[in-house]
């Protein structure tokens, strides 16, 4: 067991070189499959072009419906990218043993994760900055342009959650059904969690359980919109959020492969 | 014959148990793997190969037991980036292709092979450019063997390589695990192309039921069962034949009678007795696959486990 081998060194220089081929490569591949790139690139563009500016007419033109839709559309914007690269994902590469493959690699502990978290991070930067595109010339935002990048830097903050939310499905559905469990729960979130319009009742009480309410309340915070209870309180729910089903997940994932 | 080298072993299994829920993947596994040598691991489904490599690769924790890659943990990211790895059932990611796949892995050694040389090695400088989507399985096949030597790995891991090659792909890739292990690689080869072990292996491990049942060169494996192969063209019933106490097994295949006989020439003599136009008359040793056959039929044959105790 103590036999020294003498194995080649790896340099930091390459594992950093590791991590960043890896990122590039899983947004590459994802860039590259319809199935996953037009649903998150083209989706919350194609959403808030009918619901956020056409259908509203003129009430469009009014500053807080404008606003209030804008960072509602940006919101589920930023969740896409997390949800679906993880949730479906992967579940698939679960199944088709290419996690079981890149373990049996000497591919840098967590690069798996952080690519995914990487490539996330760049579809969601990228889908927030058509939107924004899209507020400012059609959408009667008020905005200024530095408070919209405040409010994107916030919502980009939005990615670890959803990742994490993404990554649950991932480790527990079955490849099969992965992909309409990340449609039903990111259509939950975004429509349960008061984006767009008011609740009452039941699902009134209860929009504390999606993150992407808390993500919507620190995204008006930082726009200098309406907002409801304290940041630090809706940071500390998207962190606990995150810490739990991330750590669900690994369990999972550890011992089931 | 493997206790003077076991200190150098670059990976070893000791007394290794791994159950899957009721079911023994390993039971009492032992194994090493010594520097330059290409070992090939036989077995029918079911024996423990896959889930033996899997354990040298850290892919799981055995129940009981020792596991060493390069003297340390499989876990180990040091050790693993001495191993390159073809696997059985792997699906890559469809949209890349294999020029991106490669480099992908290559980033992951400390000093792989440059891509051209890769492409070199492999023989796949065809299907560069293609999306691995768009290969066909044996082309996915030589992409993936790509993937295991472009680390320039010392120590190289090939479960069932060949699967699904034709002639010449295969013929290639036996060229070049020969020129890998020419080269100083060593190479661990599970297969069940019985002529793929006899063409290439050093030594040969055979499993069975999770467990190491024999071990050897190529002739010693073939010569721990004496049966011998008889075929020929006849008329005789083979029901007939199969009743004479010395035939283990006949198979009539077209006009192709095969008699498996530990006694061929009692078998052979009766033969030509009953059908004085018998024709096309083979006599010889069994093959590897023939020997495997015998081995890995219940019960274990208890002798030839004696050397676990040396």
């Amino acid at each position: 067991m103590t036999e020294a081998f003498a194995l080649p060194p790896m340099p930091l220089a390459r594992v950093v070189r590791a991590y960043v081929s890896d990122a590039a490569y899983e947004s590459l591949r994802l860039l590259r499959t319809p199935a996953f790139a037009f649903p998150i690139l083209a989706m919350p563009l194609i959403f808030y072009s009918l619901f956020g500016i056409v259908l509203p007419g003129l009430a469009a033109h009014q500053p807080a419906f404008a606003n209030n839709l804008f960072v509602g559309w940006t919101v589920y914007g930023v969740m896409g990218p997390g949800l679906f690269g993880f949730g479906i994902l992967v579940a698939v590469e679960r199944n088709m043993g290419l996690l079981t493959y890149k373990r049996a690699l000497p591919m840098p502990t967590g690069s798996y994760l952080a690519s995914k978290l990487l490539m996330a991070l760049v579809f969601a930067v990228v889908v927030m900055a058509m939107l924004v595109t899209l507020g400012l010339t059609l959408g009667h935002v008020t905005l200024p342009l530095v408070t919209l990048v405040r409010v994107a830097g916030v919502m980009s903050l939005g990615v670890l959650p959803a990742c994490a939310v993404g990554l649950f499905i991932g480790a527990y559905a079955p490849a099969s059904s992965a992909a309409a469990f990340a449609n039903i729960t990111y259509l939950s979130m975004a429509f349960l969690s008061g984006l767009f319009f008011p609740l009452s009742g039941v699902l009134h009480d209860i929009r504390f359980i999606w993150p992407t309410y808390h993500l919507a309340q620190l995204a008006r915070a930082s726009g200098g919109l309406a907002y409801e209870g304290a940041p630090l309180t809706h940071l500390a729910a998207l962190a606990a959020m995150t810490v739990v089903l991330v750590g669900l997940a690994a369990r999972r994932i550890a011992r089931r492969g | 014959m493997t206790s003077e080298r076991t200190g150098a072993a670059l990976a070893s299994l000791k007394g290794v148990r791994k159950r899957y829920g009721t079911t023994t993947a390993l039971d009492g596994m032992d194994l090493e793997v010594h520097p330059g040598e290409l070992l090939a691991v036989l077995g029918p489904n079911g024996a423990g190969k896959t889930t033996a490599i899997g354990l040298m690769l850290g892919l799981q924790a055995p129940d009981a037991g020792e596991v060493t890659l390069f003297g340390r943990s499989p876990h180990d990211l040091a050790a693993r980036r001495g191993v390159g790895v073809m696997m059985q059932e792997v699906a890559l990611p469809d949209a890349l292709r294999v020029r991106d796949l490669i480099n992908q892995a290559r980033a992951y050694y400390p000093a792989p092979l440059s891509l051209a040389e890769t492409v070199e090695t492999a023989g796949i400088g065809k299907i560069l450019d293609r999306p691995y989507v768009k290969l066909s399985g044996g082309q996915k096949r030589q992409a993936q063997f790509a993937l295991a030597v472009c680390g320039r790995p010392q120590l190289l891991f090939l479960d069932e390589p060949t699967t699904g090659l034709d002639v010449t792909a295969r013929e290639t890739m036996w060229r070049t695990v020969q020129r890998l292990v020419k080269g100083g690689v060593s190479i661990v080869l599970t297969t069940h192309y019985i002529e793929e072990a006899e063409a290439l292996a050093d030594r040969v491990v055979v499993m069975a039921k999770g467990r190491r049942i024999a071990e050897g060169t190529v002739s010693d494996i073939r010569s721990l069962v004496s049966r011998k192969r008889i075929a020929c063209a006849t008329a005789v019933e083979l029901a007939a034949i199969e009743a004479w106490p010395e035939v283990t097994a006949a198979v009539r295949e077209g006009s192709q009678t095969t008699v498996t006989t530990a006694d061929a020439e009692v078998v052979v003599r009766r033969l030509l007795a009953a059908d004085p136009h018998l024709s096309d008359l083979e006599v010889r040793r069994a093959g590897l696959t023939e020997a495997f056959a015998e081995l890995t039929q219940e019960p274990p044959v208890p002798e030839i486990i004696q050397e676990d105790a040396a």
